[in-house]
Formats: structure tokens, sequence, C-alpha cells
């Protein structure tokens, strides 16, 4: 990582993080109206950005001193694959899950009854490998988890990208249009935008990013390395307001409050039920969590997982250190010393086997154990992080 | 200047100065994607040398997929580039343009069409401020008028007595007189929708 731009810093002490219109904007949406980011002495200005390549700019460029953003362009932005290099680091991660797998309604319908029998990722893969079934599927940023998630399940189910579909990048506020137009079959991204698809009588939601790895990672905090560096105890107010934050998301009698406050016209203006179903404890099955099963936790075994499959996928080059790349960028160790101190449980270890629970578990963790959903993968593949560096 | 250069902007306007602008200095191959059509597809069709994108849109992702094509070798387009002055960049983000290089169009080149067009984002973004500065001063204006008026209906008071009973309010409060008088109607409009 070669230390690219310097940009003059924001005005002031203002902190600016910078967040898409999407459902695991939550906790930053909640820890700055509930005041928890002024508790803390520290002035945020949250920017609501159109664009994915928008936040990567704008953090490479000083623009933003922080995003909640895709763990895979964060290495992108830190690796200066998509433009100018810029250090980034993760040290909390914000969301689990949350992301959907859509399809048109058409093609839904006709693929139903097979997929009653094999899933739907087989009647999916078997539908775009046969002669003439070859289709576009489209996912929200080159460097995204969509992407990779998307990649995995169908292979998993025997469909390889570039062979039998096609990815092509669309704006989630255009996958309606998309869809309607016939341009692509279905898309991958994060909620509430599957949700809004189904709501337009467009699209149907066919699997989650749950179904692809249970409880896997979604959002993650991204933080200009030298922003942290040069302010590491705003860095620890920013992570303590955004875990009380996180808190008060995951508490189900929260969940409609929660989606009122997002479907504002200055947050994700969209309709208020399309953000609900997707909020931890409602009847929704896409839900994301925020606090429970160590979900802030900046797992290093997920960053290798992430840099694994961008590798796979030729996103980034084969050759590199990638337990070097995991360790500079996710950063454990400023999450125990933001958090511990308030007495938050801090898991034992920075690493762990990914995908090797079927049922409800306890990861060790200090002063007390931390209750653990299941994390298999589809494939029931386990995932080694000793084997990735 | 035979450089081809399309113009992604939201606001019609506003696309149509920097076209002049740019017409003005020369350079004539200028267009518009489609309404309705792919952004993609036209940047395939198009192949322009230059793309200047208002970052307002959420496009840029999809082009970022893109590779570009007229080059020897295929590869992303990428917003600027790696050797580009900071600050140039710096005012280009704060005033939300962009500009994909797809062709290797020489800095001087690139640097002045994106200076004209960060300068009309600039004067648009100030006219947009100015404009809702204006508005949120006539908002006020009429939220005191109103307060003022139930004031005087329901305490039977004249409209000096009114408005200096919001003034002082508003002082002891230690608050604008316009969050009093916002005050004074939604404790009107509760009340009435108890009645």
């Amino acid at each position: 990582m070669s230390d690219a731009v310097s940009f003059r810093s924001a005005p002031g002490r203002t902190i600016a993080i910078g967040l898409l219109r999407l459902t695991d904007s939550a906790p930053a949406i909640v820890a700055h109206e509930f005041g928890f980011f002024a508790d803390e002495g520290l002035d945020v200005a949250l920017s609501v950005e159109p664009s994915w390549a928008n936040v990567a700019d704008k953090l490479a460029y000083g623009a933003l001193n922080a995003a909640v953003m895709i763990p895979p362009l964060a290495f992108a932005v830190s690796l200066g694959l998509r433009g100018p290099a810029e250090p980034l680091i993760i040290p909390y991660c914000v969301s689990l899950g949350g992301d959907t797998i859509t399809l048109a309604k058409d093609l839904a319908g006709e693929l139903r009854d097979q997929a009653r029998e094999v899933g739907w990722a087989a009647a999916l893969a078997a539908r775009l490998a046969a002669p003439g079934g070859f289709g576009t599927l489209a996912v929200v940023h080159d460097y995204s988890n969509h992407n990779l998630f998307l990649r995995y399940w169908l292979a998993a189910a025997g469909a390889l990208a570039e062979r039998d579909y096609d990815v092509v990048v669309t704006p989630p506020a255009r996958m309606v249009e998309a869809l309607r137009s016939g341009r692509i079959a279905g898309f991958c991204a994060g909620a509430p935008w599957g949700d809004i698809a189904e709501r337009a009588g467009v699209g149907a939601t066919v699997a989650t990013s749950g179904d692809v790895w249970r409880n896997g990672p979604g959002k993650a905090l991204a933080v200009r390395e030298r922003w942290s560096k040069e302010n590491p105890e705003a860095l620890a107010g920013l992570l303590r307001a955004l875990y009380r934050a996180a808190r008060f998301c995951d508490a189900p009698a929260n969940a409609t409050y929660v989606a009122s406050l997002l479907a504002r016209r200055a947050w994700l203006a969209v309709d208020s039920h399309a953000i609900l179903s997707s909020l931890p404890g409602t009847a929704g099955r896409n839900q994301s969590r925020f606090q429970g099963s160590a979900a802030t936790y900046p797992w290093r075994s997920q960053a290798l997982w992430f840099l694994t499959e961008m590798t796979r996928w030729g996103l980034i080059d084969g050759a590199l250190q990638l337990g070097a790349i995991a360790e500079r960028v996710y950063r454990p160790d400023l999450y125990g010393a933001a958090l511990a101190p308030g007495g938050a449980s801090i898991p034992a270890m920075d690493r762990k086997r990914e995908g090797e629970h079927a049922a409800d578990w306890s990861l060790p963790a200090s002063p007390a154990p931390i209750p653990m959903g299941p994390d298999l993968f589809c494939d029931k593949a386990i995932f080694e992080p000793e084997d990735a560096q | 200047m035979s450089l081809r250069i399309l113009l992604v902007d939201s606001d019609p306007e506003r696309a149509r100065a920097l076209e002049k602008t740019l017409a003005d200095a020369g350079f004539t191959q200028l267009s518009h994607p489609d309404a309705d059509g792919d952004l993609v597809d036209t940047v395939r069709r198009l192949a322009p040398d230059l793309v200047i994108f208002d970052m307002a849109l959420p496009d840029r992702d999809a082009l970022e997929g893109v590779r570009a094509l007229s080059s020897a070798a295929p590869r992303p387009i990428v917003m600027f580039s790696d050797k580009d002055d900071p600050a140039f960049v710096g005012d280009a983000i704060a005033a939300g343009v962009c500009s994909y290089n797809l062709s290797g169009v020489s800095d001087r080149d690139m640097k002045a069409i994106v200076a004209s067009a960060v300068a009309l984002f600039q004067r648009y973004a100030r006219v947009e401020t100015e404009l809702a500065a204006a508005t949120a001063q006539l908002e006020e204006r009429r939220v005191i008028e109103r307060a003022k008026a139930l004031l005087m209906a329901e305490r039977k008071v004249t409209e000096p007595q009114a408005y200096r009973w919001l003034r002082s309010k508003a002082m002891n409060d230690n608050r604008r007189i316009a969050e009093v008088a916002a005050d004074v109607i939604k404790d009107h409009d509760a009340d009435g929708l108890l009645k």
C-alpha cells in the first residue's frame, strides 16, 4: 500500500462520515439523531452519498474521514485498485446479513416449481447454464460483498460468472427500472432495495445473504488510517457511539421507530415498510444484525475470506500477501481499546474458522462469552484463515 | 478541437450552460446520454475521450465497471488520475463534479475543461444556497405571522402585543422567535385535533 495524495482536512473538527441509502446505515443515523456522537464530544456530519464511487473518492481525497462501507471496496481503495491509493482501516463492523438476491418476477415464477425440489441456487444455475439461458445479473459495485456473494452462491450450484452469466453494475435505485425493462434478470443488493423491487411488482426475492453465508458480514466502518492515527480519541468515541446505537437498532421493540426514522427524506427517502422488513426481530426473512453475534467485531478471518474471494474472481492480484493486508486493514486491537473499558465483551481471538457452526454456539470472550448464531456457507465449506495467508 | 466529450448532468439547464461554454471554447463534439438510455451502453457506443460527470447521480458505480476500450490495453475507467493535483481534484469534488479521462487526453486540456465545469457547478450551488436561504426566511415570516394571528384571536390581544409576547418568550427561552412561533402553531394544531 503506497501512501497517496494528501488533501486538506475537513474544516474545523467536524468528522465527515459517508453512507448510502441503505438499511444498514441505521446505527450511524441513530447515533447522529440521538446525539450519541455529541455525547462523546464529537461533531459528526453524515453525508448521504449517491454512489459507492463517491464514497471511495471522497475517502481517498480526504473529503470524508470515514464511511459505512462494503469491505471489498475498502481493500480496493487501500490497494489503489480503482483510483488513488489511500490506506483505510476497518476498526469496527456495522452489520451482519441484510442483502437479497432478487429475480425478475417472471423468471422467479418459471423457476419456482424446480426451486421447491432443488433449491433456488440450483434452479437458477441450471437455467443460466442451459443452452440459450445466458443471462445478466446486477450487483451494486465490482468491489462489493454482493458481487462476491452472488458469484459464490451460483458457483456452488454449478454456474460460473462470465461463462454462464454476465455480471453488470447497476445502482440500487436503478434496479427496479432495470428489472422492468428486462436489461437484467436479477440482482444482489442491500436492503431495502430487494423489498422495493417486490413492492413495485417487478421482482421476487429468492435468497438472502444469509442463504449464502449465515450471519455473514455486511457493512463495515472504513476510516482513513491517517486520520485514525492523528485522532485516536475521536476514533474511540466514534466506535462507542456506534456500538451504543447498534444495541438500540438490534432491539426488536425499536424496529418500527428505526424504520420511520430511516424513511425520512433526509436519509433513505423510501417507504418505511420496505425498511422495516429487514430490521432485527421483524417478520421479514432478510434480517440484518447490528450488535448480537459479535456483529461489530472486525474479524480478520472475514477479511481473509473477502480477500480470498476477490483473488478467486480476478479482482485482486493473486501474488499479494493477503495476511499482511488483512492485518493492516482490519483492526480488532482498536476495537478492543475503544470498547473494552465500557464493559463490552471482546472476543478472545482475531480470527476463527468460518462456516463450522450449524447451530447456536458460544464464543470465548472477555469478560463474558458471546452467544453466536450459526455461520454455515451454502456449500457447507469451512474457511480456514490459516490457509489464506 | 476534436475531443469527444460526454456531459452527464442531472440538471439540464446547467448542462446547456456548460455545453455553451465548451462550444465557445472550440469543443464541438459534445453529447449527452439519452434520457432513458443505459449510461454504460452510451459510453460504449460514443467512445468519448472525456466524460464530465455530475457526482449527485448514482450511475458512477456502473461506469466503474466499464473497461476503457479505446486505449491499447483495456483498463478500468478511473476518476481523474493518480498524478492529478489533489487541490484541483478536491475543488472538483467539493463542487460535485468529476471527470473520466478515457483516452489519455492531455492534462492541460482536461484541466481547462474540468475547471470550467467546476466553476459552473459552483455558481449553480451558490444560487441554490441563496435560494434556500431566501425560502427559509420567507417561511419564518409566514410562521411568525400565523402565530401572531392565532395569539390575537385566542388571547384577544393586539398585533404588537402578540409580537412582544413572542419576542419575550424567545428571549427567556434563549430561542429564536420563529421557533417559538412554530410551537404556538403546533400547540394550536394539537388542540384542534383534540376538539
